[in-house]
């Protein structure tokens, strides 16, 4: 085939037309998107204005931790009203997975007010996120009770997503504690920093107090394993070292069928009482880690983690109370400056 | 019958492109779940049909028929493409619900199928036309599909909430296929029915001008 002949040719013909229509439609698009580009800068913009229901300024501030539970990922301060729009991820969901919520904060004379808006941003791995509705996220608008710290076992969790909601919780109380603790300077302290075995254990909402008879009263909220949530427990340790008291003051499980399958003796609290720290260990074969050492433990009874948790609460409270009798009980014939005589 | 009715009745009813020739299921499937996606979805396609017959109609003489193909889907590619910055810009909300699908057009059977049936054997205004037509009547029926769905999936219409009550299959892809084959079952029953109305009155009246005759 001639030059001449290949341009008469409908191969050419077929080839130009095509050209023609990707140069037409490639230069149309170019223009279009210059035209019509979204900015990242616009981006932002409207998904704050879409999660503050308003059109509002905004700025940036500096991100910090003041929550295991919780990551913040980014945060900024409303210059029109002062609240602050914090970008949350709550941890320990369904399967250990997290979600990510944008927290509206309330923030009125230095002092949290409450909770405006929670909208839930990304989750990684909650199959059951779409039982989470609008009814369960307003029921943190109101919610402010135990120094707004929302518990994951409050009624208003019920939402057949129970680890999931747990998850979306732990977002609200981080970017709460964000707040609290990054601009209004109430920082939660945490008094047992340096104690043992706190794996387990919030040691943040935790307190103990020692009574008249020099029994160390602890009110012990643990944090939730891979299917149960926190349980709360109060522990009576006495100066030996012995639990006298043993009390399941909230139950983490997710449902009654669980509950059921923990271990009677734990529900009532029998197992505990009467034993110190090493009786606490026997009771899962040496050593206090999950799920004990595959030597028969007893507390696999199909509710396995919700009893790790409870013989944990029980192993903490016995591991260090000489350490928090050591600290707060004064040494005898120590001048104490404005004591009695 | 005037063309021009034919190619509308034909893109509404007797070639509805949803419930006639089941063109375009993934994106009903899809997106039925809620009528405001639904809608966002059918006027999208309205647009893009419309623009793209109009194209193809155009240039259905200069275009060769052996690369007739691949310029079509340059052509609605382009389109969609530009539909997705459009919305994107100017309407975010519905960028959003669509998600997937909106990019999902470029390959939708109802675009091409007009382009190869259609668009490339009629003139501009016919093809405009038809355009507008099916593309309307796959926006009625994921409209009326969408608000089945979202009335009985979430009890609400167009976001509007109006019922507690509410059956969650209904607002999924598995309920979705459900109303989708009880609507085209509905709809075809319907025509069916229409016909044969037809049919006997065109008998009557044959029947009635031969008796005439015979007299």
């Amino acid at each position: 085939m001639t030059v001449k002949g290949f341009f008469k040719s409908n191969v050419f013909k077929c080839l130009a037309t095509l050209l023609c229509v990707l140069l037409v439609s490639g230069v149309f698009l170019t223009l279009m998107n210059g035209l019509l580009a979204v900015s990242d800068q616009e981006r932002l913009d409207r998904a704050i204005n879409k999660i503050y229901g308003k059109s509002v300024a905004y700025t940036q501030v500096e991100v910090a931790n003041y929550n295991d539970n919780a990551t913040i990922d980014a945060a900024y301060r409303i210059k029109d009203d002062g609240n602050y729009l914090v970008k949350s991820t709550g941890k320990f969901g369904f399967e250990n997975g997290t979600v990510t919520c944008w927290v509206v904060v309330n923030v009125k004379n230095g002092s949290i007010k409450g909770i405006d808006k929670v909208v839930i941003d990304s989750n990684k791995g909650q199959s059951y996120i779409g039982n989470i509705n609008n009814n369960f996220l307003s029921g943190f608008y109101g919610n402010y009770e135990n120094g707004y710290i929302f518990n994951p076992n409050d009624g208003f969790i019920k939402t057949g997503a129970t680890k999931s909601a747990t998850a979306i919780c732990n977002a609200v109380n981080g970017a709460i504690d964000y707040v609290n603790g990054k601009f209004l300077g109430n920082v939660a302290v945490d008094i047992y920093a340096d104690f043992e075995l706190t794996e387990y254990i919030e040691t943040k909402q935790s307190s103990h107090e020692i009574d008249e008879s020099g029994n160390i009263v602890y009110t012990i909220k643990t944090k939730g394993h891979t299917m149960p949530a926190g349980f709360t427990i109060e522990v009576t340790v006495n100066a030996e070292g012995v639990i006298t008291a043993y009390n399941l003051v909230e139950n983490g499980s997710t449902s009654q069928t669980y509950i059921n399958r923990m271990m009677p003796e734990i529900l009532d609290g029998t197992l505990f009482v009467g034993k110190d720290f090493a009786g606490i260990q026997a009771i899962i074969n040496e050593g206090i880690t999950y799920p004990g050492d595959d030597k028969g433990t007893t507390i696999s009874t199909g509710a396995t983690q919700s009893n790790y948790l409870c013989i944990y609460a029980a192993a903490f409270a016995t591991k260090n109370y000489d350490k928090i009798l050591t600290d707060e009980v004064p040494d005898e014939g120590t001048d104490v400056e404005g004591g009695n005589e | 019958m005037n063309k021009y009715k034919k190619i509308t009745l034909d893109g509404l009813i007797y070639q509805n492109p949803t419930f006639m020739l089941v063109l375009g299921t993934c994106p009903t499937l899809g997106l039925i779940s809620s009528a405001f996606s639904a809608m966002g979805m059918g006027l999208t396609v309205v647009v893009i049909l419309t623009l793209s017959n109009i194209l193809i109609s155009l240039l259905r003489k200069v275009i060769p028929n052996a690369v007739r193909i691949p310029c079509y889907i340059v052509i609605i590619a382009t389109l969609v493409t530009f539909a997705r910055m459009f919305l994107e810009k100017f309407v975010p909300d519905l960028y959003d619900s669509l998600g997937g699908f909106l990019a999902l057009i470029v390959v939708n059977c109802i675009i091409l199928g007009r382009a190869e049936a259609f668009a490339n054997k009629h003139t501009v205004p016919e093809a405009a036309v038809d355009g507008i037509m099916q593309g309307l009547g796959f926006t009625l029926a994921l409209t009326l599909m969408g608000v089945i769905c979202e009335f009985f999936g979430k009890g609400s219409i167009f976001g509007f909430e109006i019922m507690q009550f509410k059956i969650s299959m209904l607002a999924k892809p598995a309920g979705a296929f459900l109303v989708y084959g009880l609507s085209i079952a509905v709809f075809t029953y319907v025509i069916d029915c229409i016909e044969r109305a037809k049919r006997v009155k065109a008998n009557k009246l044959a029947r009635e001008n031969l008796l005439k005759e015979v007299a």
